[in-house]
């Protein structure tokens, strides 16, 4: 057992860097970088306390028609899922490609060691993401309703136990598909591809699911009638598409009866229950999937270079570029979440309103027929979004990691760092603005000018949102890892530009929104270039100087 | 070529002064040693010299030129070949070494013939088209001292560079540097080999605990010391004393 705690110590310890932020609080400097970081998180308050006030509206919403456990279900729904789907990403990077491994394994732990402890630890990270989520809903619904101790005493068992089932589900998931998918040969290519289509099956399956069961629901004829006498009934129904969803929701709204103790307790014991098959499933399945990846490499000597490999000089912002796609391109994890995150948000949306046999869109239509404009417009916003949520300019020098003493060492000037750096943003940002335009077809709205705007509009965007991302990573670079996931996912760099990138967007957003029906389109489109614009410049000159300046002082 | 004036760097933590008032002038044409034990401030000092640690005080000119005022081009002149080898491994070899030579504008001819060369004599050639990962430890050490010796710098500075590497790539890396010398241009190393520095090195310094304790040719060392002995033992002498 101490040899469990040990690792799970240990692991906790390297995850969140305890030990390298008690030395660094020693020091003076880094002290004030920790504080400055305690503000820039603070920045993003004001954007959650806009969806916690939505949050208010949609419990009253639900309290109106006598199905106020929905709420709860929603929270658990919500937070469970986002869970699972993180989970999937997490779980095949920590399990399977951190440096650890290499040390783990040779020393006498059984898998079920090596899983538990890193089960753990992705956990406690998890919780960074759930409580987020379930936390309001659970806050709203107990105050609001004034609910008794007993509520909240479920509430805690509750939140401990929300990411244990989601992540035991996406353990198997990811356990078994790395067993199968571990062939000699293009192995790295086939699981990014197989992984993708992971993803997107898993996301189509669960929003099918959902609208089987609301349709399901409608269908009964004396359906009203059943939703005046059962406070319970929606989520009973809509529940099923995720049962430990419903029975936490459940639990919770009837904490005072019998029911409410029998749905905690299925709630805790399924997640035990799972959690120990799960252990005892690593024990057949880990090193299936994990003794490929640990095979070192031989460079085989086979692929003879040409006189043709010798390059011809190019300037060094667009070598630096070049070798930043490269490395985009061939680290998988990289790769899934630059990439991979500009096309699954559009994947998403047409899955989402194909799934549910058109109903949402036939809202978006009569939406966009009021205004034609506001495809364009959503599709500028959308892709400057995705120029900060492709994570590929607020971790630009954190990828890095331990290589940028190379950086720091060659004659390049901050100016082709940027550049450089700005352009491996702007070709993701490119595939992004191509999956947009084929949701902008699938919806049917396809036109010259859209694509124009879109892509103009959109791109600029994207130019300032890369530049904020690099001020950001610059500042704060996280250099220190032995997991490319770290330098890119688990990078909360990512977190505080999306928190000011958000922001920002919704100050433009509000603008146009303000100037939307009072002036011709074209001059909002010119406000729009031209805010694009001026922002590129100002984040410029900071940039410029902060890539100056931290060259030098980095340690 | 290389002017180190009263160069010091203090930990935050602790007030340990990793380097303490060092002054070294080394002259084109040198090979230069830089010796001392395990913590002494040799990597400090390397890493203050090419720009990865800035110095709590003193200045690091390199051909005259205040290498932390104008770091651009002062780089341009050298190159620095670290004690491990962490470069980027999802390149291959060859993209990495043509992004090297694009960071130094060498024209397509010229980088061709100096890769080929180097990659000749470091037995390399057949890897080259090979991602970096799959190479040996002492692979990509070798890939990282050519790509530090494309642009042919004036001044080549290397941490602990035999460590990792063949008996026979140190024979030619040795070789290398000498008839750098004999072109004029400048090499700086620090090593723990004793015998290389003693064999290879026109002048030798030897640091403890940041201090410079002792600088001078093999010659020089020697008429100081209590007999006339190896550089191991002065070495050890000089080192224990402190």
């Amino acid at each position: 057992m101490n040899r469990i705690l040990s690792l799970i110590k240990t692991d906790l310890n390297t995850t969140f860097g305890f030990s390298a932020l008690e030395y660094k609080f020693k020091s003076k400097k880094d002290r004030w970088q920790i504080i400055i970081f305690g503000i820039a998180i603070l920045s993003l308050i004001p954007s959650y306390l806009l969806i916690v006030n939505g949050l208010s509206s949609l419990y009253e919403a639900y309290r109106n028609i006598g199905q106020k456990p929905m709420f709860l279900l929603n929270g658990f729904l919500y937070s469970q899922l986002i869970v699972f789907i993180f989970g999937i990403l997490y779980v095949m990077s920590k399990y399977y490609f951190s440096n650890d491994l290499s040390v783990l394994v040779p020393l006498p732990l059984n898998p079920r060691d090596i899983i538990g402890s890193k089960f753990i630890s992705l956990m406690v990270n998890e919780y960074l993401t759930s409580l987020p989520i379930i936390l309001p809903f659970i806050i709203i619904y107990g105050t609001r309703g004034k609910e008794g101790i007993l509520y909240w005493l479920y509430s805690l068992i509750l939140i401990l136990f929300v990411p244990v089932i989601p992540l035991t589900l996406a353990s198997i998931i990811v356990m078994l598909f790395m067993k199968y998918t571990n062939i000699k040969g293009e192995k790295d290519l086939l699981r990014i591809i197989g992984y993708f289509l992971l993803l997107i099956a898993i996301l189509a399956f669960q929003f099918k699911i959902q609208s089987i069961t609301q349709n399901a629901m409608i269908e009964g004829e004396d359906f009203f009638l059943k939703m005046a006498t059962d406070s319970n009934l929606l989520v009973r129904k809509l529940g099923l598409g995720f049962p430990p969803s419903m029975w936490g929701a459940l639990s919770l709204s009837s904490y005072s009866s019998i029911i409410g103790l029998l749905n905690l307790i299925l709630f805790v014991g399924v997640a035990i229950i799972i959690f120990i098959a799960m252990i005892y499933l690593s024990e057949r399945l880990f090193f299936d999937g994990l003794i490929g990846n640990l095979e070192v490499s031989i460079s085989r000597g086979s692929s003879k270079i040409k006189a043709t490999d010798y390059n011809k000089k190019i300037p060094s912002f667009l070598a630096l570029g070049l070798k930043e796609i490269r490395l985009l391109i061939r680290t998988p994890v990289y790769l899934l979440n630059s990439i991979g995150g500009v096309v699954i948000v559009p994947i998403i949306f047409i899955i989402s309103t194909s799934m549910d046999g058109g109903q949402s869109l036939e809202g978006l239509n009569m939406l966009i027929k009021g205004n034609p404009h506001l495809i364009s417009i959503a599709g500028v916003g959308i892709i400057t979004l995705l120029g900060i949520m492709n994570c590929v300019g607020c971790t630009t020098f954190s990828r890095e990691g331990k290589s940028l003493w190379i950086q720091r060492t060659i004659p390049i000037k901050a100016k082709d760092q940027i550049f450089g750096r700005v352009l491996s943003s702007l070709l993701v940002q490119f595939i992004g603005v191509g999956a947009v335009l084929c949701t902008v077809a699938y919806l049917g709205y396809l036109t010259i000018e859209n694509v124009f705007w879109i892509t103009i509009l959109g791109v600029l965007g994207s130019i300032a949102m890369a530049e904020l991302g690099m001020i950001i990573d610059i500042y704060r670079p996280l250099l220190d890892w032995d997991n490319p996931q770290k330098a890119m996912k688990q990078n909360l760099n990512v977190l505080i530009a999306m928190g000011i990138g958000a922001l920002y967007l919704l100050g433009v957003g509000f603008l146009v929104y303000k100037l939307l029906d009072k002036v011709d389109i074209l001059f909002i489109y010119g406000i729009m270039g031209l805010v694009f614009i001026i922002t590129s410049f100002v984040l410029y000159m900071p940039l410029k100087k902060l890539i100056e300046r931290q060259f030098q002082i980095l340690e | 070529m290389l002017k180190l004036q009263n160069l010091s760097k203090i930990y935050s933590r602790g007030d340990i002064k990793a380097v303490d008032n060092i002054n070294l002038d080394i002259k084109s044409g040198e090979i230069f040693g830089f010796l001392g034990p395990n913590g002494a401030g040799k990597t400090t000092t390397i890493k203050m010299i090419v720009g990865l640690l800035k110095p709590d005080n003193g200045k690091v000119f390199i051909d005259g030129i205040d290498a932390w005022k104008n770091p651009i081009d002062a780089k341009r002149r050298i190159s620095y070949v670290p004690d491990s080898p962490e470069i980027y491994d999802k390149l291959k070899g060859i993209e990495y070494l043509n992004f090297i030579a694009d960071m130094y504008e060498i024209p397509k001819e010229i980088r061709q013939e100096r890769m080929e060369k180097y990659l000749e004599i470091f037995n390399l050639k057949h890897a080259v088209g090979d991602i970096i990962g799959s190479y040996s430890h002492g692979m990509k050490q070798k890939l990282v001292l050519i790509s530090a010796l494309i642009h042919e710098p004036k001044l080549f500075i290397l941490d602990e560079p035999m460590v990792g590497l063949d008996p026979k790539s140190s024979f030619q890396l040795k070789e290398i540097m000498r008839k750098r010398c004999d072109e004029g241009k400048t090499v700086f190393f620090s090593t723990h080999v004793l015998e290389v520095a003693e064999k290879l090195c026109d002048r030798i310094a030897i640091i403890n605990k940041g201090k410079i304790i002792a600088l001078g040719t093999m010659e020089e060392l020697r008429n100081h010391a209590e007999e006339r002995e190896s550089l191991e033992n002065i070495f050890l002498e000089l080192t224990e004393n402190e």
